[in-house]
């Protein structure tokens, strides 16, 4: 029998209810839709990340922080002055040190509890060129001890035209600080805002921040009675892997080992492999899914064998062979299994970006502040691989289940299957 | 046992269609044995017209289902164009239905094809193309009178339309010869008639060679030749 007509014969078969195979296709559907779903979805939230990362997060800088044992409690703080030893080592270009302290701030009648960032104002422009850049202001160098930049979600923090912060406003900021007898004494200065900082999106670690509140160095020093900062970000003349890692290493040695350095790379490395367990799980999941739909496959068209085994018996005294009938039932399976991979793919790649659209999942994030929430937009990404494999996937799927039935009705014998009612 | 890889087919000048000797079957009935066929001879000639006539359990289902290939003797042999079906495998007895016209009792025509399609079908089984197919069902159901009806389904026809259509369909691969199963045997008498001189035409003009299991004695009358069976033995072999 020609390919053409035992397919054709396959169709008929199908045709014949076509709601029951509608629904066993509709299995094969979901299970596909499902992993598209998922992966394309995930992969798209993996490709957001990294690019929100990369934005405010050089590649070629490095994050130095103190390094905390089990209790999370540092060893030794860093301190401010600390730049000047990291300086000296080779491949350093220059490094700036952070101060982050929760403070209240007033503005606009509205107390905000937030991070208040001291850095060095020049140093950290130079490095975040093309972040660290006022929309509106100017970021005056030296700057005053009393200005103040503001990142663009603090000015306008719903973005919608709702100003609370503006350049030329003043803003109270309050910090608790806690004397050595246990008491609390609340110390509160006034600032002026002198810039605002143009929109970065996303998020970042230790580069300038949409959320952000920065004040210089030297007053947040006198202001927090503090010379000790909380990191220190190191811009590399090279962000080749090398580089990075015999900087990481001189770092460590020049403070014996007491501070932790962290690339920017390696956090994109890290966030890959969380994305790739992440993927793989859901996969499984969705899988399991479509498993299913693979025993719906079996459980159909066994019930399909038993009431076909009279005509599989005309088939057989008409001279089909046992692997023509095999071919027939198999090509039904495949049939299903192939028509739900492709609606399934379909489908599930257009419930990805609704999903992406609506933002129901994952499409919120709370920012680091009560301020406003920060809205990140994922694009799903359909990879080849996932198209080709969710295909197979379906496909191969479709088959396993479909073998057992299919060999079953060619190994029928043409007598008994003639005289079965 | 040993399977031929390719079956060699009688000479066609050779006259005998169908040879049996000594054939046996024995069923399990549950665990008990039955012997529906207990050592049967039979030769078929060339465009023979041949009744085998017996009550219900003499073992004529058995034997047309041996003489089909649809089934392998527990014992004997069964010569089908010069070929021992019992020493084939499923492939080669597949290739051995092809040339066996059948036609059964309840005319098991696919009901969602149509006419036209029940008779293309064991042509497309055969592997012939769509065109040449199509253009010989065309030609096999005028035969049968049927071609005004060829667009119908099973279900649109009487049954003597289906019947004929079953027989158009048995013709289709220009069998060595017509396998029939109480072919009459679901069909109003007059109707029936129309059936026997449909067949007795087929091998009257065309030479059709023609095996029909019946327990009716009138239909076996139209045939020329009568085999009673009884007990799975043959107890009578008459030729008119």
């Amino acid at each position: 029998m020609k390919v053409a007509d035992v397919l054709s014969y396959a169709f008929s078969a199908m045709k014949l209810r076509k709601l029951r195979a509608a629904l066993t296709t509709l299995g094969v559907i979901i299970g596909i839709a499902a992993i598209v779903a998922l992966l394309s979805f995930s992969q798209g939230f993996q490709n957001t990340i990294t690019t929100q990362l990369q934005k405010g997060f050089a590649t070629n800088t490095l994050i130095v922080s103190p390094s905390s044992g089990l209790g999370g409690v540092a060893q030794t703080p860093l301190l401010i002055n600390d730049t000047e030893k990291i300086d000296a080592i080779e491949n350093v270009n220059m490094s700036v040190a952070i101060m982050q302290n929760q403070c209240f701030i007033n503005i606009s009648d509205r107390t905000i509890k937030i991070t208040v960032i001291g850095v060095d104002f020049e140093k950290y422009k130079s490095i975040y060129e093309s972040t660290f850049v006022p929309a509106k202001g100017n970021i005056t160098i030296p700057p005053q001890n009393d200005s103040i930049v503001i990142g663009a979600r603090i000015h306008d923090p719903w973005q919608n035209g709702t100003i609370i912060a503006d350049v030329g406003d003043a803003i109270n900021i309050t910090w608790t600080k806690r004397s050595d007898g246990g008491l609390y004494q609340n110390k509160t200065y006034t600032g002026q805002i002198t810039a605002v900082l143009k929109e970065i999106g996303g998020f970042s670690i230790g580069g300038p921040s949409d959320f952000g509140i920065y004040i210089p160095i030297a007053y947040a020093q006198e202001f927090f009675e503090t010379n000790e900062c909380n990191t220190i970000i190191v811009l590399l003349n090279k962000d080749d892997k090398a580089t990075i890692e015999s900087v990481s290493n001189a770092i460590k040695e020049a403070f014996s080992n007491q501070v932790s350095v962290t690339s920017a790379t390696a956090v994109l490395n890290i966030i890959s492999t969380v994305f790739s367990s992440v993927e793989f799980f859901l996969a499984g999941i969705a899988g399991i899914s479509l498993l299913v739909a693979g025993v719906g496959i079996m459980n159909i068209m066994i019930v399909s064998l038993m009431e076909r085994t009279r005509e599989i018996g005309i088939l057989k005294a008409l001279g089909m062979k046992n692997r023509t009938v095999l071919t027939i039932f198999l090509s039904e399976a495949i049939i299903i299994g192939l028509l739900g991979a492709v609606i399934g793919i379909v489908s599930g790649w257009g419930l990805a970006n609704l999903v992406a659209q609506l933002g129901i999942f994952g499409g919120r994030f709370q920012g680091a502040n009560q301020v406003a929430t920060t809205q990140i937009s994922i694009t799903p990404v359909l990879t080849p691989t996932v198209l080709i494999g969710a295909l197979a996937f379906g496909v191969i799927v479709s088959v396993v289940f479909g073998l057992y039935p299919a060999w079953r009705a060619s190994k029928l014998k043409p007598v008994d299957a003639l005289r079965y009612e | 046992m040993e399977i031929p890889n390719k079956i060699k087919w009688r000479n066609k000048n050779m006259a005998t269609i169908v040879e049996a000797v000594n054939l046996k079957k024995t069923y399990m009935l549950g665990k008990v044995p039955v012997e529906a066929l207990r050592g049967v001879n039979l030769k078929v000639e060339e465009s023979e017209f041949l009744a085998v006539l017996g009550p219900s359990g003499s073992g004529k289902s058995t034997l047309l289902n041996l003489i089909g290939a649809l089934d392998k003797p527990t014992d004997g042999i069964v010569l089908i164009d010069g070929v021992d079906i019992s020493k084939l495998n499923d492939n080669q007895l597949a290739d051995v239905r092809r040339r066996i016209g059948f036609v059964f009792q309840f005319f098991n025509l696919i009901p969602r094809f149509t006419a036209r399609q029940n008779v293309e079908l064991p042509m497309a089984i055969a592997g012939l193309g769509r065109e040449e197919r199509r253009k010989r069902a065309e030609e096999l159901l005028e035969t049968v009178g049927l071609k005004e009806r060829m667009n119908h389904k099973p279900t649109e026809l009487s049954g003597g339309e289906q019947q004929r259509v079953a027989i158009a369909r048995a013709l289709a691969n220009n069998p060595s010869f017509l396998l029939m199963d109480e072919p009459t045997g679901n069909i109003d008498s007059k109707n029936a008639m129309e059936i026997i001189q449909l067949i007795k035409e087929l091998n009257d003009s065309k030479g059709v060679t023609v095996i029909m299991v019946t327990h009716d004695q009138r239909l076996a009358n139209e045939a020329k030749r009568t085999v009673k069976m009884l007990d799975g033995l043959i107890v009578e072999d008459v030729k008119s």
